[in-house]
């Protein structure tokens, strides 16, 4: 049986979709079968062959506070969040770093995008348009204090939020987290589905006409919090959370594997972590999206997985109800399965008509897809699946039992082997370590990097290829290939599920949304672009680099802006503490253009003394478990000790007090670490040239540290090229502490240290919202291992 | 308008819509045959095309049997032989 320290439980549920405002409205609309689903009224769909969608019905979401500052998802994400921790009887967490809130989205604000241009290009828009902003702004509502972050993988974003939420909860990473996903009808992703002819003229028909989807909008949030958090409140638990798996298919950047196996890897994974067998499982909400390929590619995992041992197992799709949320699907789904699983009801699949049975029971065979009317059934565990462009799939389960986990007795230590380099200062690490050791500053007011067809070349990778991916892709890709080259880390048919992907961006492909939204003003919402618009997806970069490398294992991109370049690293070594990889790429990645540097023009970057420096990139660094180092005999460049995190919630680069948090989360890093804050040699800092940034940074290393360390910054350099930055100034401590960086170095205030002096040095990075994340890396004991 | 002219308007579309390098794209070369023989297209490029030719020439393509979209050579005869 799973230990108590390892057990999670659900104790609070909030939602708001298309068919009610609250868990209560929604459940009992699914339990009658009715649809939300109507022609939609907030896109405009002229001259388009669909005109359905699945909308929220809320009058209220503009008397929340600050309504005004927010956009549509981050409104229904707080109303969603408030609901669920009211339920878990909880108001305010207290600013806690205990307290955590891991969100999912697909699309974020692309609705303030159009507003944006609709309205003379308003500085106030800005802030609300990444994904990045939703998790602060619940944070900052309900005052949680630990790590605030979003996961941004498409239609399964909702699901590894949950996973990931578990993960800090087992770690003791967190005691509380809010848990969820968010997305906002737009129309950018109406008019993408439609231009890939993905949406169906009807309302959608999951395991059924399958002629496509109809998007919906909505939020899930749930309360996750450990074990022994909720019996010391004595509160209602309404089931656990178990394992979960999650793959990648490393095949198309829209379609699913027709085999169905990034699917099944993913579903026996989340089984075998939580140590139950398929005939335990008593009922699935699949992803049903009601397109031909989903549907046929799940029919084809859940028989071949099920067929023997669990024939009658029950399977629905309640997308026919809500519509396809994207990034809340997941999450919306979650909280339809710990409803079913609380009441013992199955969710039917709506939408058939008597002459549509036959067909299904062809295609079901002993399977139940409860066709129209939901079913009294004793549950005991039920799974939820999610799958997502970009080929992302995840599988968890909740069950009325503590269920098997099983997790590592003994953590493996951490190496970092491989760096990877896309930036304006050259496309390979060399040239990076030159320009380090030239020390010369940059310069211009807003930087680029370039990437071309002769880079993917070295890369081994088709110009065929490079073509589809837009700048945040291609960069993307050359520094994951680079990274495994210098690891030199072979991807192979037998490894691949055993190396994993983590991407961190602060703003995602943010130039190639608003070009698609400018097109869409152009063409009308029928004028889109089936080619463009896989690229406007946050997680399409990960999903090209899965396909180029052939990684097929753990799978995330998290956003929680200039931070998410450590965030991966910190995600990553969770994931690998857990056992659930073997090695993952962990990187930051950002683009700059004309449209980037506009939007930190307007939020007041370059206002100061100019000494604020626009850039961007992609760093990319190989995390990889101690067991798959001595396997390989890699030659590491450091080892990764530990990492903390926390977040002081702000509005948009206010950071008024954040200092706090970044010193709670250099505390949590050596906690994590097991040392003291006198073994820390040096600190590779975030100041990027904004005056209140740089005074964060100076009051926490001055409360944290007694004496006067060196401090180092690749920001004078490299400038702010946000999630790439932070990812290498990690990249950057362990060239250092690797002697990469020549026996002497120089720090900021330009005194020369022995760098066989440094053993151990502490990373910082922070966002605009209030979040800091610290890492601490140290000289790798055996350089061979 | 020619079919040679139809031709050239193709490859314009196919460069700009698609990020093909006007060096790769003769008339000739297969369009979904993999690299280096042809140039990878794959589905989604399809619907491009689809909604590109409608847009530019006014020929519509849904439907239309997949040997039309072999080369730009034979995309140009069957707008030339359909344009209004």
């Amino acid at each position: 049986m799973t230990k108590n320290e390892n057990r999670c439980v659900v104790t609070g549920l909030g939602l708001i979709s298309a068919i009610g405002n609250n868990v209560a409205e929604c459940w009992e609309n699914v339990k009658k079968g009715v649809s939300g689903i109507a022609e939609a009224t907030a896109i405009d769909t002229t001259d388009c062959y669909a005109h359905f969608a699945a909308q929220v019905q809320d009058d209220s979401l503009e008397d929340l506070p600050d309504a005004e500052q927010m956009d549509r998802c981050v409104k229904l994400c707080i109303k969603a969040s408030g609901e669920a921790l009211e339920d878990a009887g909880l108001t305010d967490l207290g600013d806690q770093t205990s307290a955590s809130v891991i969100m999912g989205s697909c699309i974020g604000g692309v609705s303030s995008v159009e507003h944006y241009y609709r309205n003379g290009r308003p500085a106030a828009d800005v802030p609300k348009i990444p994904i990045a902003a939703i998790a602060p702004a619940v944070a900052k509502t309900y005052h949680a204090g630990g790590v605030v972050t979003n996961i941004a993988n498409a239609c399964a974003a909702g699901t590894i939020s949950i996973a990931y939420a578990c993960d800090l909860i087992r770690a003791g990473k967190a005691e509380v987290v809010i848990a969820g996903g968010t997305d906002a009808l737009a129309s950018i992703p109406f008019a993408g589905f439609l231009s890939l002819h993905a949406l169906s003229e009807a309302p959608c028909s999951p395991f059924n006409h399958c002629s496509g989807i109809t998007l919906g909008e909505g939020a899930g949030a749930i309360i996750i919090e450990s074990y022994a958090h909720a019996m010391q409140r004595k509160v209602r638990i309404y089931c656990e959370v178990l394992g979960a798996g999650i793959s990648s298919d490393a095949y198309h950047i829209t379609a699913p594997r027709p085999d169905g196996a990034g699917q099944m890897y993913a579903i026996r994974q989340c089984m075998k972590q939580s140590g139950i067998t398929p005939a335990e499982v008593d009922y699935i909400n699949a992803h049903g999206t009601g397109t031909a390929k989903n549907d046929e590619a799940e029919f084809l995992s859940l028989h071949t997985i099920f067929d023997t041992e669990n024939p009658s197992l029950s399977v629905s799709s309640t997308k026919s109800m809500v519509g396809h949320c994207l990034g809340a699907a997941g999450a919306v789904e979650a909280v339809f399965s710990i409803q079913a699983l609380t009441e013992g009801i199955v969710p039917p699949t709506v939408g058939y008509t008597e002459a549509d049975l036959p067909c299904l029971q062809q295609r079901a065979g002993q399977m139940d897809f409860c066709p129209n009317q939901a079913k009294h059934k004793s549950l005991t565990t039920v799974m939820s699946n999610s799958f997502a462009f970009g080929g992302n799939n995840a599988s968890i389960l909740f069950s009325k039992k503590p269920g098997n986990l099983t997790l590592p007795e003994k953590q493996e230590r951490i190496y970092l082997t491989g760096i990877g380099v896309v930036s304006p200062l050259g496309n390979h690490l060399d040239s990076l370590i030159a320009q380090f050791a030239a020390k010369v500053p940059m310069r211009s007011k807003s930087a680029e990097s370039r990437i071309d067809r002769s880079d993917f070349a070295a890369y081994g990778l088709k110009s065929s290829f490079y073509r589809k991916l837009d700048t945040f892709s291609q960069l993307q890709a050359g520094s994951g290939m680079q990274a495994l080259q210098d690891a030199n880390y072979l991807v192979t048919d037998e490894n691949a599920t055993d190396i994993g992907i983590v991407v961190g961006t602060s703003d995602g492909p943010l130039s190639t949304i608003c070009h698609y939204q400018e097109n869409l003003f152009e063409k009308g919402t029928a004028g889109g672009s089936a080619f463009q618009f896989p690229n406007t997806v946050y997680n399409a970069a990960g999903g090209y680099l899965s396909i180029c490398s052939g990684i097929r294992g753990y799978h995330a991109t998290l956003t929680s802006g200039i931070q998410s370049g450590l965030a991966s690293l910190a995600y990553a070594v969770q994931i690998l503490r857990s056992g659930q990889s073997k090695a993952i790429l962990a990187t930051g990645t950002d683009e700059n253009s004309e449209i980037v540097t506009e939007f930190y023009e307007k939020l007041g970057c370059f206002a100061a003394d100019g000494a604020f420096h626009l850039s961007d990139g992609s760093t990319s660094i190989l995390l990889e478990q101690e067991s798959s180092c001595r396997a390989r005999h890699a030659t590491p460049y450091a080892e990764v000790l530990g990492y903390g995190m926390a977040c002081k919630a702000t509005d948009f680069a206010q950071l008024a007090c954040s200092e706090s948090a970044c010193e709670q989360a250099i505390s949590l890093a050596l906690q994590d670490a097991g040392i003291s804050v006198d073994e820390i040699d040096g600190v590779i800092g975030f100041a990027d040239g904004l005056p209140v940034v740089q005074q964060i940074e100076a009051e926490a290393l001055t409360h944290t540290f007694t004496n006067c360390l060196p401090v180092f910054h690749v920001q004078s350099i490299a400038g702010e090229g946000r999630a790439a930055t932070a990812a290498l100034s990690a990249a950057y401590a362990a060239l250092m502490l690797s002697g990469k960086l020549g026996e002497i170095v120089a720090c900021d205030n330009g005194i020369a240290i022995a760098a066989n002096l440094l053993h151990t040095l502490l990373i910082l990075s922070y966002s605009m919202n209030g979040g800091h994340t610290a890492i601490i890396l140290s000289k790798a004991q055996e350089q061979e291992m | 308008m020619n079919q040679q002219e139809i031709a050239e308007k193709i490859k314009a579309l196919l460069c700009t819509q698609l990020g093909i390098e006007a060096e790769d794209l003769t008339n000739e070369i297969p369009l979904f045959a993999d690299a280096p023989e042809g140039l990878d297209l794959d589905s989604i490029d399809s619907l491009e095309i689809i909604a590109g030719i409608d847009e530019e020439f006014g020929v519509s393509m849904t439907g239309v049997e997949k040997e039309v979209f072999y080369n730009v050579n034979s995309l140009a005869a069957y707008v030339a032989a359909h344009i209004a």
